[in-house]
């Protein structure tokens, strides 16, 4: 039909001239900071796990259990909820996923009006999933956790009725039943979720710049919609990134 | 897919004739995946509280990080529409990430052991 099909059909791939991954520049760039990302959070995951696997043998300061320490939940305060929180943050951000590939998905048609309503539900949805974060860091902090500080080392008798626990009881712990445990495990905590965070929070940042091109329809009048994929690419890396976050840090 | 838009993408990128376009696959994917990625959250959950003491605790893990994998494929492959790209891309992206971070996993479990021992 046209010249270039000829073209493609004849000469092969990496003759030059084309691109052999047949993606626009901007699209391939997007993808190789994305694969340098992963890199960078799975270096952050994989020196979380070998500090947590070096304490497997620690009798005296031994790593705590995740579902004693993320056990809460808004307006059900003392009482043990463990996993529901961060299940319902797991939940919002693949929300937020769907609806960004909504998004990408009226901007292949075009349709301006769709790729807004989709874009600026994908912002609500990260500013949820931040909001969720802070509520949950100031928890953490308010229990007496920072960088270099932990204090969910439990005394024996204490963990013991720790380990009691099921779904829904009450926690009464007394201020003796806390004593210093891992250090790194606060701090990880705060490096890893914040580096998380950090993506979520520029994301939000990109979403909304790309956002607000839309509505005054800059990418109308460019003649497509790329832009919105190139952030939808980074929105589902996050989420991504998420998926192991919450598997290493609230799962295991 | 029209032939006009056929006619735009003949599907291959050469810079002075290429106009770019957002993917699309259709919805009808797109929400048979948030199905899925739904439904393996919910697993996480179930296994968490269900799962008998009398089976190791590195199963349990090992579940959750194949699980986690699992939903990892759907979001790149699906979401991301890598499934749909030409497999040298593919291939540029999953290659280094398998050797790097197989890499990364075993030198450090093999570090962490040796911390331990301090």
């Amino acid at each position: 039909m046209s010249s270039h099909t000829t073209i493609a059909e004849t000469q092969p791939q990496w003759a030059g001239g084309r691109s052999p991954f047949n993606v626009s520049y901007g699209k391939l760039m997007m993808w190789i900071f994305l694969l340098s990302d992963a890199f960078t959070f799975s270096s952050l995951l994989a020196g979380y796990g070998a500090i947590r696997f070096s304490y497997s043998t620690d009798l005296f300061t031994p790593w705590p259990d995740p579902s004693l320490v993320f056990n809460h939940f808004p307006l059900a305060h003392g009482i043990h909820l463990p996993l529901l929180f961060v299940s319902l943050m797991t939940l919002i951000l693949i929300l937020s996923s769907v609806t960004m590939v909504l998004a990408v998905e009226a901007g292949a048609r075009k349709d301006k009006k769709t790729v807004g309503i989709y874009m600026l539900l994908t912002i609500v949805g990260g500013a949820m999933f931040l909001g969720c974060q802070a509520w949950e860091w100031s928890q953490f902090i308010g229990e007496g956790a920072t960088l270099s500080e932990n204090l969910f080392g439990f005394t024996p008798s204490a963990a013991e009725h720790a380990h009691q626990l099921s779904l829904g009881d009450k926690v009464h712990w007394i201020a003796a039943d806390r004593v210093p445990g891992p250090v790194p495990f606060a701090s990880l905590f705060f490096i890893v979720t914040g580096f998380h965070g950090f993506h979520v929070l520029s994301g939000v940042v990109f979403l909304i710049i790309i956002y607000i091109n839309v509505i005054f329809g800059t990418y109308e009048r460019r003649g497509h919609y790329e832009m919105v994929e190139k952030v939808g690419l980074y929105w589902h890396f996050v989420d991504l990134v998420w998926v192991f976050v919450f598997t290493f840090y609230y799962l295991i | 897919m029209s032939t006009q838009q056929t006619s735009q993408n003949t599907g291959e990128y050469i810079p002075e004739t290429y106009i770019p376009t957002a993917e699309s696959h259709g919805t009808k994917e797109l929400m048979k995946t948030f199905w899925i990625l739904l439904g393996i959250t919910i697993l996480d959950f179930i296994i968490y509280f269900s799962w008998p003491h009398s089976i190791p605790m590195m199963a349990r893990n090992i579940t959750f990080i194949a699980l986690g994998v699992i939903k990892a494929y759907f979001i790149i492959g699906t979401f991301m529409h890598l499934k749909h790209e030409r497999s040298f891309l593919i291939g540029m992206l999953i290659i280094p990430a398998i050797v790097l971070l197989g890499m990364l996993i075993f030198v450090f479990l093999h570090e962490g052991n040796a911390l331990s021992n301090y």
